[in-house]
């Protein structure tokens, strides 16, 4: 666990900011686009996507006058490293317990 | 499950969520016992750094896996799901086969669980789909 994983995960702790990642899970899309499909207004879908984007679960680049916006492989990888390391440490107490007599 | 099936399956032109994380460890115990302890032992052995305690996601792990059932809220596309599997062998031990899949539906994990344990959507709200098959010894 280390600050670049809380980010992470404290990005994800927000249901609308979830949400916008599985919609990029889609595939690529734009800020003005996002702002039609979600009930919410245009700064704070840039907002939630400054936080997934600082939190490297997503990147953005200019298509002729939009931003679009998709979600960043690595970091994703990064974040199931996380859980996978996690889990790994879960099931080794896990282990030392059931065995206990 | 039939619809996180259909969530989770994607098109050529989709991006690739990232895959499942599958851990297993073979433990020497019954696959009851193990079963026992993974459940209603949980708070003997889950981490401190990701304590849940009486938290509304160990009830919703309790009665997921006693019940033998799932465990959903009405909206289980929003969820991660973790399924455990506890399998006996002839030599008296047991492999226990954990998979967590769709975590990047979690709503919270790590040192923010602390924070976010009764938040909704958060921790409480984390595995709302929970499965597993226990095979109870004869």
């Amino acid at each position: 666990m280390n600050t670049y994983h809380d980010a992470q995960l404290d990005a994800l702790g927000d249901a609308t900011r979830r949400a916008i990642v599985q919609r990029l899970l889609r595939g690529p899309v734009s800020v003005g686009k996002l702002a039609e499909e979600f009930p919410v207004s245009r700064p704070a879908i840039s907002q939630h996507l400054r936080v997934l984007k600082q939190a490297s679960l997503v990147t953005d680049e200019v298509s002729g006058t939009r931003r679009v916006y998709h979600i960043n492989p690595e970091g994703f990888e990064s974040l199931r490293s996380y859980f996978d390391q996690f889990w790994s440490i879960a099931l080794e107490a896990f282990q030392q317990k059931v065995e206990e007599q | 499950m039939e619809t996180v099936q259909e969530t989770i399956g994607r098109s050529a032109s989709e991006a690739a969520a990232p895959p499942p994380v599958r851990k297993s460890v073979r433990v020497r115990a019954s696959a009851a016992r193990a079963f026992k302890v993974f459940t209603e032992g949980i708070d003997t052995w889950w981490p401190k750094t990701h304590h849940i305690g009486n938290s509304p996601m160990t009830k919703a792990m309790i009665e997921g896996w006693v019940g033998g059932r799932a465990y959903s809220e009405p909206d289980v596309t929003q969820c991660s799901e973790v399924e455990v599997r506890f399998t006996p062998a002839t030599d008296g031990t047991t492999l226990v086969e954990l998979e967590h899949r769709n975590f990047e539906r979690q709503g919270a994990g790590g040192a923010s669980m602390r924070n976010q344990v009764d938040q909704p959507g958060g921790w409480g709200g984390l595995m709302e789909l929970f499965r597993a098959e226990a095979e109870k010894e004869g």
